[in-house]
């Protein structure tokens, strides 16, 4: 599973909506993912891919895409350490 | 006061009360173990402030809310220091619901990060302490007996706490551990500007007697007291520490 299906799947479980209505675009009260949600999603997010996402970084996510973006890159980074 | 040599744990140090708490029992000198859970940048500021004071201060990521972060938080200071002196119950986090807003999801949240920390962290604590004695404090809030607008989950998760407090206090009394809690009203914390600017929280001077808002040392004062040989004799006791505001509400009612 790619990044963006893993973490896709995750906000799915959390938020108990349809995965097919989550794009890349879909801000996240189009995915009614309220406060709690999203730091739930951070945490799920965090522990499936061992890495820590600072809050400062997460308020900037817009959408679905940018939580993807940030965390691909994050990996990236990871695997080259 | 002198807590020179002691080794303490403060959950939820890097900022607010907390931060507060942490560099109070530092520079009374105490060691500190930093706990955070969301932002790391504020815990390692917070520890080097407390390292400026003279003491050691550990930083530690562990999200009191869930069970397994708990144990690996323990096992990592139990494989470190061996011991703990001091145990500060401060980490809380909660959603402000009205009552028929409140769900399964938010509950548990809540119950598990303010309520059952407290419960879990004590169980594993209390075998750092054996042989040595030790102190337990938690922060809760007036809304635990009063009704505070949307407050409801974090006020009955106070609640808990502070009932905890009380059976804690007499089942650890024969280890010479004594258990207590701080409970506030609003304190003035850079969260609480930021809900002040939004028009969340109202200013409460008008209803404070003592005539300011609470401030985090003043709770950090409160916490420090309990955790000195002084304060060996209370046990299991909820210190409100509000200006007088809770007690003095039919006054200001008349006024
Ligand atoms: N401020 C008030 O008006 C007031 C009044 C009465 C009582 N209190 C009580 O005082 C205590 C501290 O409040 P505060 O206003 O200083 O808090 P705050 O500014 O809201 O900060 C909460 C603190 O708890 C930590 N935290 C939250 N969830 C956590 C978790 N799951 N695991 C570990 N740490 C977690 C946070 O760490 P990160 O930043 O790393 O996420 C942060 O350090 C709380 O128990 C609160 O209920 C506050």
């Amino acid at each position: 599973m790619t990044v963006e299906e893993q973490i896709r799947d995750i906000i799915a479980k959390i938020t108990r909506v349809d995965k097919s209505i989550i794009t890349r675009e879909s801000t996240f009260k189009e995915i009614k993912a309220d406060s709690l949600d999203i730091v739930q999603a951070l945490v799920a997010v965090e522990e499936t891919f061992g890495i820590e996402i600072p809050d400062e970084e997460a308020q900037k996510f817009q959408n679905f895409g940018d939580f993807v973006s940030y965390v691909e890159n994050r990996v990236v980074q990871e695997e080259k350490v | 006061m002198s807590l020179g040599g002691k080794l303490a744990l403060v959950t939820g140090s890097g900022r607010g009360i907390g931060r507060a708490i942490a560099l109070k029992l530092a520079s009374q000198g105490a060691d500190i173990i930093v706990n955070f859970f969301r932002h790391r940048d504020s815990a390692e500021q917070t520890a080097k402030d407390i390292e400026a004071l003279g003491v050691k201060a550990e930083v530690i990521r562990a999200n009191v809310g869930d069970p397994a972060k708990i144990d690996e938080m323990f096992d990592m200071i139990g494989n470190k220091f061996g011991r703990l002196d001091i145990f500060i119950n401060n980490a809380a986090s909660g959603v402000g619901r009205p009552v028929m807003d409140i769900d399964v999801k938010a509950w548990e949240w809540t119950m598990d990060i303010n309520a059952r920390a407290l419960l879990l962290c004590a169980q594993r604590v209390v075998k750092l302490m054996e042989g040595r004695g030790g102190k337990i404090v938690s922060i809760s809030s007036l809304g635990s007996r009063f009704v505070l607008p949307n407050y409801t989950i974090v006020g009955v998760s106070k609640a808990a706490l502070e009932a905890l407090t009380r059976y804690l206090a007499i089942e650890l009394a024969p280890l010479d551990i004594c258990v207590n809690a701080v409970a506030a009203s609003a304190v003035e914390t850079e969260a609480l500007k930021f809900y002040f600017k939004e028009g969340l929280v109202k200013d409460n001077r008008q209803v404070t007697p003592a005539g300011r808002m609470v401030i985090p040392e003043d709770v950090a004062n409160i916490v420090a007291f309990l955790c000195s040989e002084e304060a060996f004799m209370i046990r299991g006791q909820t210190i409100v520490v509000d200006g007088g505001t809770s007690v003095g509400l039919f006054a200001l009612a008349g006024k």
